[in-house]
């Protein structure tokens, strides 16, 4: 089997997932919506206040919500014996699970960018700045999947894996959050956002270069 | 050279320090370095209080809250050079899959960790009189704060595995990844403060009078050789705990006790 | 010498909270991780003496 179509096939699996058990991305969304529904009852009901910490909750929120969906990444895998099966393929493990993370990407990356603008409109947010916001939030998931699929590929056979997923993921993604979140501002205070975006895809890049090998690598040290 | 000496490089690849590379061979001098550490700690610690204290004058725009510096600073140096030590033995453990090599990084990890968190309390302490307020989100002290949760990460990465090898590659493989992150971390984080301009105070680079760096340049050395007293003491615990089986070690940590 | 009695030494100009609060914390922390040292090396010993004896 070529590469291209190995890819391919794990691409489509787990789309295929996907379509079969809605809960996967079902309940990532909610748990995004439930957050941006509970900040106002913390800080009150103002525009003005809400407008000054809506893009940061909205950010944050759709990052936990990926983060959420990371031990689906390789728990069920390990435990019906499919892991054992890419890892014995003789395709790079590395396109492999890059394959993987687009799948999720495309799902979640997609779905929650689409709900951002409509998280938005909670936050009385301008609609030239849910635009942008959207835009991050589809390039800041993927960033997110492919740095946690890292932590994700080490943890899959260790103790209490949830919970430290998040504290060696989170602080990683601070830069990813920076760029995204200070797009959306800079739109917010009426200026352009073109270099928060462009460093914000740079940093796609480079986690698009950078985890998949060491992704690999992570599952070796931690199935073999 | 002598014979011995040279059929040991022989052995072991030509270069005489690779023979240091095993737990055995290195037990013994990590020792010798943690005593010799311990003593340079505490004899520059006094000279370094000493100047601190009672030499170097009142600071003109800081008054005595300056003092502080002279632990302040030490410790966020110790606690940048420590992680990359970490990561430094992380990579030449994964590279040549050395034994020790994860030792160390184990090693380091909770007195880089303190190190952190000392940074960060003392610098409250001396932010407060200074600036008027005990954090500022700066990037130093911002780079400090997540170089904490770096280290707490790798911490409980390590103690997630039951298998110890899993547990030294794969703490290992984050420190690697938290080490390409941190300039990363400490330039957007550089960036985000010059975009939210709400934080004005930020820590002056005010020009220190030659006393004053001299006390907290040996209060540096002296956290560097507690650093590594600390490390070595860590180190031949840890040699102790996994090596139990081997007889050289019976030999010389019970041999007394028979 | 700065200091011209013990009660301004530890006063430090009025900022003595400050400054002996940076430093008690490095004391508490120093002679914290050193009875953790201590405590490990003990617990490593007496696991390999229990070893070797059995």
């Amino acid at each position: 089997m070529s590469l291209r179509r190995a890819t391919a096939a794990v691409f489509r699996r787990e789309l295929q997932l996907f379509a079969r058990r809605k809960s996967d991305w079902a309940n990532p969304l909610m748990f995004a919506l439930i957050v941006c529904a509970l900040f106002p009852f913390a800080v009150g009901s103002e525009s003005e206040r809400l407008r000054l910490i809506g893009i940061g909750v909205i950010f944050v929120a759709a990052l936990l919500a990926a983060m959420l969906s990371l031990p689906r990444l390789f728990d069920e895998d390990a435990r019906d014996g499919t892991l054992e099966l890419l890892l014995m393929s003789p395709e790079p493990l590395a396109a492999l699970l890059l394959a993987r993370v687009a799948a999720i990407s495309l799902v979640l990356g997609v779905a929650l960018a689409l709900l951002a603008p409509l998280f938005a409109l909670f936050y009385a947010l301008p609609m030239t700045v849910a635009g942008v916001l959207a835009l991050t939030v589809a390039m800041a998931v993927p960033t997110l999947l492919l740095i946690g699929s890292i932590a994700a590929a080490l943890l899959v056979s260790a103790r209490g894996g949830a919970i430290l997923t998040a504290v060696l993921v989170l602080p990683l993604t601070i830069p990813t959050l920076i760029f995204g979140a200070g797009a959306a501002l800079r739109v917010l205070q009426g200026e352009s956002a073109a270099s928060e975006l462009a460093l914000e895809g740079a940093i796609l890049l480079l986690a698009l270069a950078l985890c998949p090998p060491a992704a690999a690598a992570a599952l070796r040290i931690s199935t073999d | 050279m002598a014979r011995s000496e040279q059929q040991s490089n022989e052995r072991y690849g030509g270069r005489w320090f690779w023979r240091y590379a095993s737990p055995s061979a290195f037990f013994a001098p990590a020792g010798r370095i943690e005593t010799l550490c311990w003593v340079l700690a505490a004899v520059l610690a006094a000279i370094g209080l000493y100047l601190g204290f009672f030499v170097a004058p009142t600071d003109a725009q800081q008054g005595e809250a300056y003092r502080v510096i002279f632990i302040h600073v030490p410790a966020a140096w110790m606690a940048m050079v420590i992680y990359l030590a970490m990561a430094f033995w992380s990579l030449l453990g994964l590279w040549l899959g050395t034994r020790l090599s994860f030792m160390m990084s184990h090693a380091l990890a909770p007195t880089g960790a303190l190190m952190a968190v000392l940074s960060l309390w003392t610098g409250a302490l001396w932010g407060r009189p200074t600036w008027g307020t005990y954090w500022v989100w700066d990037a130093r002290l911002t780079s400090t704060l997540i170089l904490f949760f770096l280290y707490v990460g790798y911490m409980a990465l390590a103690a997630a595995f039951d298998d110890r090898r899993k547990g030294d590659r794969a703490a290992a493989l984050i420190a690697l990844v938290g080490a390409i992150n941190v300039p990363i971390i400490y330039f957007s984080v550089k960036w985000w403060n010059t975009l939210h301009q709400g934080s004005s105070v930020r820590p002056g680079s005010s020009s220190m009078a030659t006393i004053m760096l001299a006390a907290m340049l040996i209060m540096t050395f002296a956290f560097w050789a507690y650093s590594i007293a600390a490390a070595m003491h860590r180190l031949r615990t840890i040699i102790i705990e996994r090596e139990g089986n081997a007889a050289w070690l019976r030999a010389s940590v019970l041999g007394g006790k028979r | 010498m700065n200091w011209g009695s013990w009660s301004a030494f530890w006063d430090m100009g009025g900022r003595g909270l400050f400054v002996w609060g940076s430093y008690g914390a490095l004391l508490i922390m120093v002679i914290t991780e050193l009875a953790a040292l201590r405590h490990t090396r003990k617990a490593a010993l007496r696991a390999l003496q229990e070893d070797h004896d059995s």
